[in-house]
């Protein structure tokens, strides 16, 4: 088994332009399972916050009975969080305001199967 | 549930660490033992049984890091079916502490993880000078030191 599962996933996501980091992260527990960071981002930080977002995202879709949350977007002045969710795990991105929102989108539901099959064999 | 102190320093730091982290339970207490601070817990016995527990698993944990690693293992995670349990030890001007905190389901490792960092880094910032630190704990002062502490936090100082 490879020491870094998820690395086609996260390198094909900070490939896109603008964005700075990717993250895999347990949901449950807000702990990074496997990045691709710049100098300087502390990942532990970001998964925490990130992965206890989306969790409450999630819960709170649930009890509005929108269903599951397929895609969370956090925009702020100095730039945007994306995540989506498989399983116990969730995926994160960290990009600039300039990215293009749409393209990551797309990236991150097209990972979403690859998350669930990779994490199902690393289970 | 009321947080009570034994010194009022403590209080800051460690009422955003229950809000930010959604911390059940917190205690602070000195490696000895000795109980400084307490959030969440009902009765004084169920502090003296955590704070001795806590300081039993942070001594034999430390000192299992030591002979494995060379060097004391920096915190102990439980995750129990619905509450969880981080003990770890807390560097500070005034010394070390030991800091246990239980979570449920609407907190993370990672949260807790991440605003204890917080926490430590807050305590570092409160704590009065180092000249005005009172001894350490002796242990012939051990039993009275800790019931007037008890006294303090539940009221009947």
């Amino acid at each position: 088994m490879s020491a870094r599962p998820f690395s086609s996933i996260l390198d094909a996501l900070t490939r896109q332009r603008w964005v700075t980091a990717a993250l895999v992260v347990s949901e449950r527990d807000g702990i990074v399972v496997e990045s691709n960071l710049q100098i300087g981002q502390s990942g532990d930080r970001v998964a925490a916050l990130a992965a206890s977002l989306y969790r409450k995202a999630r819960l709170s879709a649930r009890a509005a009975g929108l269903g599951a949350v397929s895609f969370m977007q956090l925009e702020a002045p100095g730039g945007r969080i994306c995540a989506v969710g498989g399983g116990d795990l969730v995926l994160v991105v960290v990009a600039e305001p300039a990215v293009n929102v749409g393209l990551v989108r797309v990236e991150l539901l097209r990972a979403v199967a690859e998350l669930l099959a990779v994490g199902g064999e690393v289970a | 549930m009321q947080m009570t102190v034994v010194e009022a320093w403590i209080e800051g730091p460690l009422k955003r660490f229950v809000v930010d982290a959604g911390a059940e339970l917190a205690l602070l207490l000195h490696p000895s033992g000795q109980v400084l601070a307490q959030h969440g817990f009902a009765r004084a016995v169920d502090v003296m049984s955590a704070c001795a527990l806590a300081a039993g698993i942070h001594a034999s944990s430390s000192e299992l890091g030591r002979q494995l690693d060379g060097r004391p293992f920096r915190g102990l995670h439980h995750a129990g079916r619905t509450r969880q349990i981080f003990l770890a030890e807390a560097q500070s001007p005034r010394g070390a502490f030991v800091f246990l905190t239980v979570f449920g389901q609407e907190s993370s490792l990672g949260l807790v993880r991440l605003y204890f960092e917080e926490l430590v880094n807050g305590l570092a910032a409160a704590a009065p000078p180092v000249e005005a630190i009172t001894g350490p704990a002796l242990a012939e002062h051990f039993e009275r030191d800790l019931n007037r502490n008890l006294a303090v936090l539940f009221g009947r100082a």
